[in-house]
């Protein structure tokens, strides 16, 4: 028990574990939906090895001196910047975006690394000496930093990662203390771009609803009308940005605005996800007898929609077990985030937590039909080494900071 | 306000909510749908997967009294288009690979508008490997078009028979809509002649096949391997009382000649041969009849639609002067030795009716042997209109033989009251009923009747119900059934038939109208005569039976438009009569077993 204490003192069992276990889920889940499949069958060795890479790539940052990511920050957040805008040159075309180098037989995510640039350069930004979140220009710089990578991903283009880029821009910026009124201003032309989707009435009304709240906060008049500029230049610019975006993106929006509008393409995956889940009852079909996975009702199950091969073939059980083993994940990233020794390393922290958990909550919601169907992969399970590695490696720095959470305390 | 620090108490319960507040969202949401809606999810699922293929039982065969196959069954491809998924863009493509006309497959489908759209039409029947190994190539480029496999009829065993047989075709929607349990849109049915009256019989029990598709409908496998699959059952076979050669003379005999043949079993009342014609191509509606096949059938001038057999109507001339003899003589008005001298004619009132020839003095036998004309003018007004009339209906005139076609007419037996009906109380004369004994007049008779007629003095007076079946094969419970013939009694005496009968003895073996067709072996008995035809050249009539002593066959053969009966119809009715009785050595394929198991498949793609 000595030793147990011990190692749990310099090595978080609590999330260890539970990552392990969603790996091991993800790969059966992968083996499953590729099984006997014509051209995908390939997928479970390939995720096997960059589940060892993966582990390999958390154990390196855990025993890397923590100093080294402060540093790490600049160099790994232009390198990141730099590597997305050569895959807008030189990548490769994966079902419709460019978002991929190809080496030899394996693919980059540039996306993915630039997670890991964006997270350190917000943390490393927003920690800065003494830093007033509440200054305009220091916000200012805060949202460029997010904002660049999102417009370089969404020229991919990449919504779903765009906004988990927008998430953790926006939670970064939260935690680090910004006044209501602050995040008023980040947060409203989000609003009036959604309100935007649903027509010119409903864009009205949200800029009405800003003028009321622009007087609840009695801001000066230079202010005020400053932010009600803002937000209704973010209307036209979206309305602009959402031409640009692919006709399956657009339709993809259009489907979660009206699900009958389009039964047979992102709706037809929707319903065939919740089919599987649900048909899946409390103990599931069993591993290999999933019908809708085994027949292939949803295309490329083993990426966006693994979650459903769980649902289907090890049932409400399965499905359970692993959004708990995510939950422990979280609240334990939650419980390390106080624990950590420096506001750098908490925003770490609460960058891979925030990461994490919008990854999750938007695959899953769109897995059980509560959200749109937005192209993330679930972390852990989902096939894709690029993502493994980095979610891992950026566990293993979690798990670095815990290490050396009572040195120099 | 006191929250706006560096990871506030605030702040911290925002987040955790928000990450709580999803867990229990999702736990919720999958309660929700993996224990409250798994069953509706489930069906679902099964619905998704489990693609029901109903099997179309193969149709029993019709084989004849000797077990050779008559109509038999063949599997063929069938292409199908589902209206829902098709493209219209593919039309030219498809068909060009059909070879069919262009605007063929618009009007197939248009012919079906009123079913659903996800219902799948038959498209071409009978379609060549060629074009089925053309759409597995390009099946993916092909949405809403898909084949199966299924039986067809097979009408290669020498014969025709395509006014006995009747023909299936795909069940109308009226009929349809009652009789929803045993049928599926776009199943065949039965639509005319055996095929329709047997069609519970030959139809069988569809099967159902269950088989796993996946999303893009392919047939993955079979469903729990099959255990809850329903086995085809195919339809029973019917044995027909129709003798394959006879009806082949028959056939071949008709070749270039428009008219009909029925030929029965005096005493079982079973229908040996049974011809009308011109025939049609029964393969034609073994394929998707399009609606160029029927108008070009029903506009047909020589009406090969039209069953001569047993629904062409006509007077039957001479054929019919034995009814008047035989009621001359059951009602005690004459004797073998009345006689009447024939001048060559018979003058009533200011009417001459003309005899053929100058026949001198003839009695009942030598008038039948003959064929006078004279001795009957006179004759039919002694018996008196409504005896004549009672006899003829003794006969099976003026009603249905209640034969086992769908086709058939009653034809017409004038009467007094029928007279008075047509033309008022006075409005006719005794000058109406003479002609009615030489069977002229307003007289309409079926060939069917005909036969029905000879088979009666075959057998004297002792006859059964015309009939096609014979037996047949109870699939279900695998055992041979045989159909016991309905028999009757006209109740007319031996002593009558005996007389007639040899007089129709001698019309072929005496001095008569039919020596021509003499035969020392066959010893066939008949009447000629000749129908009068308003609409052009007399049609040519034989009636008879065979062989004398213990006839085996009757038979009536009406030839259309071919003048005097003992020159083109008595010749057939005696090839009919030696293709039944005289039997070769002809070795054929009896084997029954082997083709009723005629094994069918289909597929789904």
């Amino acid at each position: 028990m000595h030793i147990n204490y011990k190692l749990q003192d310099r090595f978080d069992l609590a999330i260890f574990i539970p990552m392990i276990v969603l790996v091991i889920f993800g790969l059966l889940a992968i083996y499953s939906s590729t099984y006997n499949h014509p051209t995908a069958s390939g997928n479970f060795q390939k995720q096997l090895i960059f589940a060892i890479i993966a582990v390999i790539g958390f154990f390196i940052t855990f025993s890397l001196p923590q100093q080294l990511f402060k540093s790490f920050a600049i160099p790994v957040f232009f390198m990141s910047l730099f590597f997305l805008l050569a895959v807008l040159v030189v990548g490769k075309t994966i079902y419709g975006a460019k978002s991929w180098f190809g080496v030899g037989g394996f693919g980059f995510q540039p996306s993915e690394l630039a997670k890991l640039g964006t997270i350190l350069m917000l943390a490393y930004w927003l920690t800065y000496k003494s830093r007033d979140i509440n200054n305009l220009l220091d916000i200012g710089v805060a949202l460029a930093i997010g904002f660049v990578p999102i417009m370089l991903i969404m020229l991919e283009p990449d919504m779903g990662t765009s906004i988990v880029f927008a998430i953790i821009t926006i939670s970064l910026i939260f935690w680090s203390g910004i006044s209501l009124f602050g995040l008023f201003v980040v947060l409203s032309p989000g609003v009036v771009v959604f309100a935007s989707l649903f027509g010119v009435y409903t864009f009205i009304a949200a800029l009405l609803l800003i003028v009321a709240a622009l007087f609840f906060f009695k801001r000066d008049l230079f202010n005020s009308v400053t932010v009600f500029i803002i937000n209704l230049s973010a209307g036209f610019f979206f309305d602009y940005a959402f031409k640009i975006l692919k006709p399956h993106q657009q339709k993809r929006i259009a489907s979660f605005l009206d699900p009958s509008a389009d039964p047979l393409g992102s709706g037809y995956n929707a319903l065939q996800a919740k089919v599987a889940i649900g048909s899946g009852g409390f103990f599931g079909k069993g591993f290999l007898h999933g019908n809708q996975t085994q027949l292939r009702f949803i295309p490329e199950q083993w990426t966006d929609f693994i979650y459903c091969v769980i649902g289907e073939e090890f049932g409400f059980l399965g499905s359970v077990l692993v959004i708990t083993l995510f939950l422990i994940i979280f609240l334990r990233l939650f419980k390390l985030s106080s624990t950590a020794k420096d506001k750098f390393s908490v925003l770490i922290i609460i960058g891979v937590l925030t990461l994490l958990f919008s990854h999750f909550a938007i695959n899953i919601g769109m897995n059980l039909g509560i959200t749109p169907v937005i192209g993330l992969p679930l972390p852990f399970l989902s096939y894709g080494g690029s993502s493994l590695l980095i979610n891992m490696v950026m566990l293993g720095i979690v798990m670095n900071i815990y290490r050396n959470r009572k040195l120099h305390t | 306000m006191d929250d706006n620090y560096f990871g506030s108490y605030f702040r911290r319960r925002i987040i955790f909510v928000i990450m709580v507040g999803f867990f229990a969202i999702s736990i919720t949401q999958l309660f929700n749908m993996q224990i409250l809606e798994q069953p509706s999810y489930s069906e679902k699922s099964d619905e998704n997967s489990v693609k029901p293929i109903y099997q179309t039982a193969p149709r029993g065969v019709f084989f004849d009294r000797n077990h050779k196959v008559l109509v038999g069954n063949k599997p063929s491809f069938t292409l199908r288009i589902t209206p829902s998924t098709y493209d219209k863009k593919l039309t030219p493509y498809i068909e060009a690979i059909l070879g069919s006309n262009p605007g063929y497959i618009d009007r197939i489908l248009k012919q079906n508008e009123s079913y659903s759209k996800f219902i799948p039409r038959r498209i071409a029947k009978d379609v060549s490997f060629k074009v089925i190994a053309w759409y597995e190539e390009n099946a993916s480029k092909l949405p809403g078009v898909d084949y199966i496999m299924e039986t067809q009829r097979d009408y290669s065993f020498g014969i025709i028979g395509s006014h006995m047989f009747g023909y299936t075709k795909e069940i109308p929607m009226e009929t349809y809509l009652h009789r929803k349990n045993e049928y599926d849109i776009g199943d065949n049915i039965g639509f005319g002649g055996i095929e329709k009256t047997y069609e519970d019989y030959l139809r069988g029990d569809k099967g159902i096949k269950y088989m796993l598709v996946d999303s893009k409908q392919k047939t993955i496998g079979r469903y729990k391997n099959g255990e809850e699959d329903q086995a085809t059952v195919k339809g029973d076979d019917l044995i027909l009382t129709i003798d394959k050669d006879a009806q082949s003379v028959a056939e071949e005999a008709f070749k270039d000649k428009r008219g009909a043949v029925v030929a029965i079993e005096p005493t079982t009342g079973e229908i040996i041969a049974f011809l009308s014609s011109p025939q049609y191509d029964l393969q034609d509606f073994a394929k998707v009849t399009t609606n160029e096949v029927w108008r070009e059938l029903n506009n047909n001038p020589d009406k090969p639609m039209f069953n001569r057999a047993s629904m062409s109507t006509f007077a039957p001339g001479s054929t019919f002067k034995m009814i008047s003899a035989i009621a001359a003589l059951e009602e005690g008005i004459i004797d073998t030795n009345y006689r009447v001298t024939c001048n060559g004619g018979f003058q009533f009132g200011d009417r001459f009716f003309k005899c053929l020839h100058v026949h001198g003095t003839v009695n009942v036998q030598t008038s039948i042997e003959k064929s006078c004309n004279t001795f009957y003018y006179s004759l039919v007004n002694k018996i008196g209109l409504d005896v004549w009339s009672k006899y003829a209906k003794k006969f099976g005139f003026g009603s249905k033989s209640r034969i086992d076609i769908p086709e058939e007419a009653a034809g017409i037996v004038p009467s007094t009251d029928y007279y008075n009906k047509v033309y008022g109380k006075n409005g006719w004369t005794k000058g109406f009923v003479i002609s009615l004994g030489i069977g002229q007049g307003e007289l309409n008779v079926t060939p069917l009747q005909l036969a029905q007629y000879a088979a009666l003095f075959a057998n004297s007076g002792k006859s059964a119900r015309p009939h096609f079946l014979k037996g047949y094969t109870d699939t279900r419970i695998n055992q041979y059934v045989e159909v016991k013939p309905q028999t009757y009694d006209i109740g007319i005496s031996k002593k009558s038939f005996d007389i007639i009968r040899r007089a129709m003895y001698l019309v072929v073996n005496g001095a008569g109208t039919a020596t021509n067709i003499r035969s020392d072996e066959l010893q066939i008995s008949g009447k000629t005569g000749t129908a009068q035809n308003p609409h052009g050249k007399e049609h040519s009539l034989f009636i008879g039976f065979a062989p004398f002593n213990n006839p085996k066959i009757a038979i009536a053969v009406l030839v259309e438009n071919a003048g005097f009966g003992s020159t083109i119809a008595a010749p057939i009715a005696r090839d009919v009569i030696k293709a039944f009785l005289i039997k070769g050595d002809k070795k054929e394929n009896k084997n029954l077993a082997a083709s009723t198991n005629i094994q069918e498949e289909q597929i789904a793609h």
